[in-house]
């Protein structure tokens, strides 16, 4: 018996379930109301461990159709993930503007590589534009106060 | 109510709420033409926009937003066979055979026409049960919304995924991101797991944004550069010329079509967190169920075209009652027009149509006018709309991407709901992969607070359980909940021998 795809999402789900469960214990329960705050969590918590068992379980038991394997570009979106946890993270330290320009212009260039000059041209172009007109409608026009990076001050 | 509503429309058809609306219709046209940029994301992307606005501008962007949506998706189905949205396509069995066969004017004004017919008789059961429906729930206790939620998280678990399972574990992930934070009882903070900022909760917006965004966009990027048509490679406008009136006369001379279709439509809508997608294909196997011929579907019969279309349409309607009479979303739309009215302090709901008659009415005048402008915006832009497929994806995913992290932040100018947009965006894109349907999680996020509140209530008003089933409402919807479990399983089961191996990610 060999666990697949639904029984590892099983599996964390279990564990993840469980761990906050056994936090829920040490909740301390209100002289004031009947009932605790762990009260609802448990039952929520519980729950969620039955059905990801039941999905561990059904998941051993049951025969597997073989699954066609798509062909499917993982290096992009891994990638991107990586990109955008980048501009996540230099978004307060380099503010919205200088942030948002490098990560519109290194998303683009990793999607759609530019092959000349004209290329990158274009790249750095969509990268300032958007970066330059979501300011401006937004600071300006809506009065969103967009990041300010510290090491910048931009 | 007729006078309400007839001030409704006029408020719209002030310039401070028209051009919103406009706006909107004409981003919801633009995002629904887009393959691979569903409603629910351009409705994404226009949300910051809102938050500046006063309630009625915002959600009559939006409005427009999901009228314009619903329609724009043919435009693309029809002329590329490529749906811009999953609520049309249905739309490409016949609008794509029609126009290869020579006729793509009359099968892409057969579609816009349907889609207006379609959305017009929704926004009738709109303006008609809206009322009603929230009257009904005013009779509600706290029993009856917990069963009420419960119902609507079990149908939501059942119907958005072949198996029920991964439908219910996914709801109930929903409703343990509710539970982390502060105990709404007392204020004690529980599970924060030392972590300051979530003692104030995890906001719904930042997780629904990741979740549905990043779901989408990953989802595009693993199949650019893996061998798919470009789109824009086979682009050739074609003439659109057509009589309207004959095109007019084709839908109507079919009366029960377009009336049963769109019933269709709207009774999808009014189910919790399903949508379009399904209204278009139900209402397409209908009306071929119903049809004289029904060996000319997928061969260009202007019935399929009308079908898919009205359903989709009307589909917006039914969603809407559930928010404005009950406070459930009918679709992701919906709960991004639900957090939308929750930042400016508004709590849709049975009372919402009696404490906020001029928004609630304001909404029905935004769909009313949007069905009209859709028309104009379709009748002056149709060709131009064609070559927006022509926009690389390379540039429009980053671009949307920046919005939603803008709209995660200007929430509450904080980048702790950045951290929780990006979280939730690997979340949501791992739900995906690990197959669990993402419709009941967002469900659970929405309604996760409400459940445990009425849950609460109901225990400290009389401690006996029971009454969750010897109270006639909520015994009635507890057991519709217990039967549209017992339903999808049996579907699952009759279905398991007919389906190859799984269905697709549900967003």
């Amino acid at each position: 018996m060999k666990l697949s795809r639904d029984g590892w999402a099983g599996l964390a789900v279990l564990a993840a379930s469980l761990f906050l469960f056994a936090l829920t214990l040490g909740l301390k329960p209100s002289p004031l109301v009947p009932i605790g705050p762990g009260f609802y969590p448990r039952i929520v918590l519980g729950l969620t461990a039955v059905l990801a068992a039941a999905l561990i379980v059904f998941d051993l038991f049951t025969k597997k159709l073989p699954v066609p394997l798509e062909k499917a570009n993982y290096a992009a979106v891994v990638l991107h993930f990586g990109v955008f946890a980048l501009y996540v993270v230099a978004l307060p330290w380099l503010g919205f503007r200088v942030a948002t320009f490098a990560y519109v212009a290194a998303a683009n260039a990793l999607l759609d590589a530019p092959r000349s000059v004209t290329g990158w041209l274009r790249v750095g172009a969509m990268a300032l534009v958007t970066a330059a007109v979501v300011y401006v409608v937004f600071e300006h026009y809506l009065s969103v106060l967009m990041p300010r990076g510290r090491w910048t001050g931009f | 109510m007729y006078e309400l509503l007839a001030a409704g429309v006029l408020d719209i058809l002030q310039l401070k709420y028209l051009v919103p609306l406009c706006v909107g219709t004409l981003a919801g046209v633009i995002g629904g033409a887009l393959p691979g940029v569903t409603i629910t994301m351009t409705i994404i992307v226009v949300l910051p926009f809102t938050f500046g606005l006063d309630p009625l501008q915002g959600l009559a962007a939006m409005t427009g937003v999901y009228v314009g949506g619903s329609a724009g998706g043919l435009v693309t189905a029809i002329l590329l066979g490529l749906p811009g949205t999953p609520s049309s396509i249905a739309t490409t069995f016949d609008g794509h055979a029609m126009a290869r066969r020579g006729e793509p004017g009359r099968a892409l004004w057969i579609g816009i026409w349907a889609s207006f017919f379609g959305g017009m008789l929704g926004g009738l059961f709109l303006i008609g049960a809206t009322g009603p429906l929230a009257a009904f729930a005013l009779q509600f206790g706290p029993w009856e919304f917990f069963s009420l939620f419960v119902l609507a998280l079990s149908m939501v678990a059942g119907l958005a995924e072949a198996s029920l399972l991964k439908g219910l574990l996914s709801g109930c992930l929903g409703l343990i991101v509710t539970v982390l934070g502060t105990d709404p009882v007392m204020g004690q903070p529980r599970l924060t797991l030392g972590i300051r900022f979530l003692e104030g909760g995890i906001p719904f917006l930042p997780v629904l944004i990741g979740v549905f965004a990043f779901a989408q966009i990953m989802s595009e990027l693993e199949k650019m550069g893996a061998g798919r048509r470009d789109p824009a490679a086979s682009l050739i406008v074609p003439k659109l010329v057509v009589s309207h009136a004959k095109v007019v006369w084709e839908i109507l001379s079919r009366p029960f079509l377009l009336l049963w279709t769109s019933f269709i439509g709207v009774l999808i809508g009014v189910l919790p967190a399903i949508g379009g997608s399904a209204a278009n294909v139900m209402a397409y196997d209908q009306a071929k169920k119903f049809s004289k011929h029904p060996e000319r579907f997928g061969t260009g019969t202007p019935e399929g075209i009308i079908a898919s279309e009205a359903a989709n349409n009307s589909n917006i309607g039914g969603s809407l009652v559930t928010i404005m009479a009950f406070g459930i979303p009918g679709d992701a739309v919906t709960a991004v027009m639900l957090g939308a009215l929750t930042i400016h302090g508004i709590q849709p709901g049975p009372l919402f149509i009696t404490q906020e008659p001029k928004l609630a009415y304001g909404i029905f005048g935004a769909y009313i006018v949007g069905h009209f402008l859709m028309l104009a915006i379709l009748f002056v832009g149709v060709r131009w709309f064609l070559r927006i497929v022509m926009v690389p994806k390379s540039v429009l995913f980053p671009v949307i991407l920046v919005l939603c992290t803008v709209g995660a932040y200007a929430l509450n100018n904080t980048m702790a709901n950045v951290y929780v947009l990006a979280l939730f965006g690997l979340i949501g894109y791992g739900m995906v992969k690990g197959g669990l349907p993402l419709a009941p999680l967002i469900l659970g996020v929405i309604l996760g607070d409400q459940i445990e509140i009425n849950l609460i209530r109901a225990v400290m008003t009389d401690a006996n359980p029971w009454l969750f089933l010897t109270r006639p409402i909520s015994g009635g919807l507890l057991a519709a909940a217990v039967a549209s479990m017992a339903f999808a399983i049996w579907q699952h089961h009759r279905a398991k021998g007919k389906l190859p191996a799984e269905s697709g990610a549900d967003y």
